[in-house]
């Protein structure tokens, strides 16, 4: 059995066939549903999956019916694994009707997440019977559902560990340890990139990128030899360059990447014309 | 001195006999943290006073707990050749009267509860204690103790826990021995499934088999045996009484675990609100260590076998498998979905396949071992096969532990052993299993106790705890309690036991406000529904059981507070 992701240190798995919603479908041993589902352009709602993480299952969203040989069992979806004969249907009625009061929990949650609003409406659910949290002070704007990516993303991606949870059942949170600016930051906006509310804010301010909603963490930012810009959060300039043929690191570094283009494609330019020496 | 042949059991046994049976008067005090909360200290330290006062040949030591909590403290005495007598509600001020009883050949026949002329220790040794008092009622004439069969507290209340050749005298370890010596790992196995064992901690699964998926697994003998400890429940403390009265007990369960699944570490995730249970487990480990019980070439078997204790914060959640894995591992307790299953490749303890039992699971162990499969699997009913140990506890007349078969009616614990409500009051209702249990009405009281019927009332077995409601007990409280614990513990993971369970405790203050309309109890049905059937671990989906069930069962109360 493989839990991991298919993403990470890809080995095709066996081909199987599954059975989505009375259609067959190719899929590899080892992938989840819900891969399948986003590949084929199948909805099913999420908000916790990141194809590059392993399957989390807290947002509760992607639930489906699916079993063999006519046996039914709600699972969910980014955390089955497909399987010869595997059939599931997307949409069922029970699926549906907790889904909807899902949904109008999260209506509650995060209130002005226009994401989520829409992600209703699709799903036919326009208002929420429950009280909606109303933080004035709120880094994440009232749009945060704590689907963990963006913790996931700066811990498990990055290895900077820079967000975590703070307290835990309906007083949970995500910022830095004991709200303070964080140095483990490297300002990269992974966490904004994976946010599927759109809740994190970050801004580049002069020589610096300030993550407003991770307690005002301040990040310096590189500047362009060239043309001035600043372009890059400093730190992770240098760490990315390193990880590079040290030449070629030398002659890119203290660019940005529209400098860095320009000046490759001149010297490729020269290069076919036998002027400046080869990079190996 | 190092256990390496059977006749070295056998001396330490004897030795340990004297201890238990000595030929002078012997007092016993029950000190687990139930006896030490209401002043069993206190009455242990003015027996020894008394003592020495008196310069009396008299052995005083302290027990563990017999499970009846109302007449604790509760203290023991055994005069040589006659009954044990055990006394009851016993106060600092009766401590010269019973020593200047005793040094008369007598007990304080006032104090006494009752009297016990032999005991089966269950793994194979009865002790005879002998003949006297006759006006003292017998044990199992005692209500509370009459329809008690006790296999997992077999010696608690009678031995000293904090002494291993108090365990040797009752034939512990001997059931160790038999299996490391005498029997196949498989074999041993093959025995726990034919027992019918349940796992204890509340989901029944069955033993044996998940013994066997982790012997199978990958990994040689770099597996992980993980007793759980963690007892979170409000209201329940069998597993603090089975490890602070006998925690031999758990050791050999353990052991003969470790041998039959074929591997040499393990641990005991325990919370660390249980520090004496935590010292005397510690004390125990370092006692098995010493007879080569536990450690390197275990019993003169060439086998390795050693336990570590890995202290929990409390969180309730943490109790969970994959959340108690992540906290050993130093991580937050936060449930993972399954599979990997603990058992699995990788899905264990620090990667590797993990077998994780209950306290009383182990405790069953040795007494499988001991008197063989069918004597087992002929207590209790069919599919639920032997005893359980429940902590009855609120609006009852007597509170304690009390073990019974499997299959028991809810009514015999309750209205038998329990005498029914405390103070005259009549019962309505109990909730099992703790904050996750539902609430059972009195006329369904005639179902037996087992993992299926409770289910099927909408309760759960949980590890065990059964509280009683009486006629005064507002059962909208009840469930708001209930739900109130489980929104502080749930860990945030997933959305419907973080959200669902918050709104639902905003509802039911609704409700108790006189705020809430009837809609608001459609409202509350649809979202604990969703809850149960949608959240991620078996926090979140049995968290909404005392409201399903109140609602289901006591809904006039809820109405009677709603406008239409
Ligand atoms: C929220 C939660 C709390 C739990 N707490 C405990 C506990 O305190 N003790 C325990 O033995 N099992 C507890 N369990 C059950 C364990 O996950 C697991 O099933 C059990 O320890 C397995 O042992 P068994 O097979 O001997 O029952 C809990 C489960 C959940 C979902
Ligand atoms: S059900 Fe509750 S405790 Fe379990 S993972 Fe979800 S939030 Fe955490
Ligand atoms: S995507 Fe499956 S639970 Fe979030």
């Amino acid at each position: 059995m493989i839990y991991g992701s298919a993403g990470k240190d890809h080995v095709p798995g066996k081909p199987v066939r599954v059975t989505i919603n009375g259609r067959q479908y190719r899929a590899e041993e080892g992938e989840t549903v819900l891969s399948v589902a986003i590949r084929e352009g199948i909805p099913i709602p999420h908000l916790c999956h990141e194809e590059s993480l392993d399957p989390y299952g807290a947002c509760r969203l992607c639930f489906v019916e699916a079993g063999k040989h006519g046996k039914r069992e709600m699972v969910t979806a980014c955390t089955l694994r497909v399987a010869e004969g595997l059939e599931v249907t997307t949409d069922t009625p029970t699926v549906t009707k907790h889904r909807a009061i899902l949904l109008e929990l999260y209506l509650a949650e995060a209130p002005k997440s226009e994401v989520i609003k829409e992600m209703a409406a699709r799903y036919g659910v326009m208002k929420t019977r429950f009280l909606k949290k109303m933080e004035t002070d709120d880094p994440l704007g009232g749009k945060c559902v704590l689907c963990g990516l963006c913790v996931r993303a700066c811990t498990e991606i990055m290895g900077a560990g820079a967000i975590g949870f703070i307290n835990r059942g309906p007083y949970t949170e995500v910022n830095t340890p004991f709200l303070e600016p964080s140095a483990d930051c490297y300002g990269c906006g992974a966490c904004v990139k994976v946010c599927p509310t759109h809740a994190i804010v970050m801004e580049d301010s002069g020589s610096e990128r300030v993550m407003k909603s991770w307690s005002g963490t301040r990040v310096p930012l590189a500047q362009c030899d060239c043309c001035g810009r600043y372009y890059a959060p400093k730190e992770l300039a240098a760490r990315t360059l390193s990880a590079l043929d040290p030449q070629l690191e030398r002659e890119l570094a203290g660019l940005c990447p529209s400098c860095r283009g320009k000046q490759i494609a001149e010297r490729e330019i020269l290069a076919r014309q036998g002027g400046a020496g080869n990079h190996a | 001195m190092r256990v390496e042949a059977e006749a070295d059991l056998k001396a330490l046994q004897a030795t340990g006999l004297k201890k238990l049976k000595p030929d002078k008067p012997r007092i016993a005090v029950g000190l687990a943290t139930c006896g030490a909360a209401v002043g069993g200290r206190k009455v242990y330290d003015r027996l020894r006073e008394a003592i020495a006062r008196e310069g009396a040949e008299i052995d005083l030591v302290q027990t563990g707990c017999i499970g009846y909590c109302r007449e604790e403290p509760l203290v023991n005495i055994t005069l040589p050749g006659k009954s044990l007598v055990i006394l009851r509600k016993v106060t600092e001020a009766d401590a010269d009267a019973i020593v200047r009883a005793v040094l008369n050949g007598k007990v304080p026949e006032d104090k006494a509860l009752c009297r016990v002329p032999a005991w089966d220790h269950v793994t194979g040794f009865v002790m005879e204690y002998g003949k006297g008092f006759d006006a003292i009622p017998l044990y199992q004439d005692v209500p509370f103790f009459a329809p008690q069969r006790k296999v997992i507290l077999r010696n608690a209340g009678f031995i000293d826990p904090e002494d291993i050749g108090e365990y040797f005298a009752v034939g512990g370890y001997a059931a160790a021995w038999k299996a490391l010596h005498g029997m196949e790992p498989e074999a041993i196995i093959a025995e726990v499934e034919k027992s019918g064992l349940r796992g204890r901690g509340g989901a029944g699964f069955p033993t044996g088999l998940k013994w066997r998926i982790t012997r199978d697994a990958p990994g040689g003998a770099e597996k992980y045996l993980v007793c759980n400890a963690d007892e979170g429940d409000p209201g329940a403390y069998m597993n603090r009484n089975e490890m602070e009265s006998d925690p031999h007990m758990l050791i050999e369960g353990m052991i003969i675990g470790a041998f039959a699944m074929g591997l040499r570490h393990g641990l005991i995730y325990i919370r660390s609100e249980y520090p004496l249970a935590i010292e005397r487990l510690g004390r125990a480990i370092g006692q098995a260590r010493e007879y080569g019980i536990l450690g390197e070439n275990i019993m003169g078997t060439g086998l390795s076998f050693d336990i570590r204790i890995a202290r929990g914060a409390g969180a309730f959640v943490c109790g969970e498998s994959t959340a108690l894995v992540a906290s050993i591992e130093g991580r937050t307790g936060r449930p993972h979905p399954r599979p990997p299953r603990l058992t699995d490749p990788e899905g264990g303890l620090f990667g590797k396949p993990t077998d994780l039992n209950n306290v009383e699971t182990w405790c069953n162990v040795p007494a499988i071992v001991a008197n063989g499969s069918g004597w087992y699997a002929g207590i209790g009913a069919k599919g639920n096969t032997g005893t359980k140990v429940f902590s009855l506890v609120g609006k009852v007349d007597r509170v304690g532990l009390v073990e019974v078969s499997l299959g028991t009616p809810i009514r015999t614990i309750v209205f038998d052993a329990g005498n029914g409500g405390a103070n005259g009051k009549k019962v309505k209702a109990v909730q099992t299993g703790g904050p996750s249990g539902g609430c059972i009405p009195l006329r369904l009281f005639d179902m037996p106790v087992d993992y299926e019927s409770l289910n099927k009332a909408g309760s759960i077995m949980g590890s065990g705890g059964i509280v009683v409601m009486d006629e005064d007990t507002d059962m909208v409280d009840i469930a708001r309690y209930f739900t109130g614990f489980a929104t502080g513990e749930s860990c945030g993971k997933c959305v419907p036991c973080r959200e669902g369970l918050k709104h639902t405790l905003l509802l039911i203050n609704r409700i108790q406000a006189g705020k809430a309309s009837k809609k608001d109890l459609a409202t509350l049905q649809e979202v604990c529904e969703t809850i149960a059937a949608t959240s991620l671990c078996g926090l979140g989906q049995t968290a909404p059981n005392p409201v399903l069930t109140t609602l289901a069962y006591f809904r006039e109360e809820y109405e009677a507070k709603v406008r239409p």
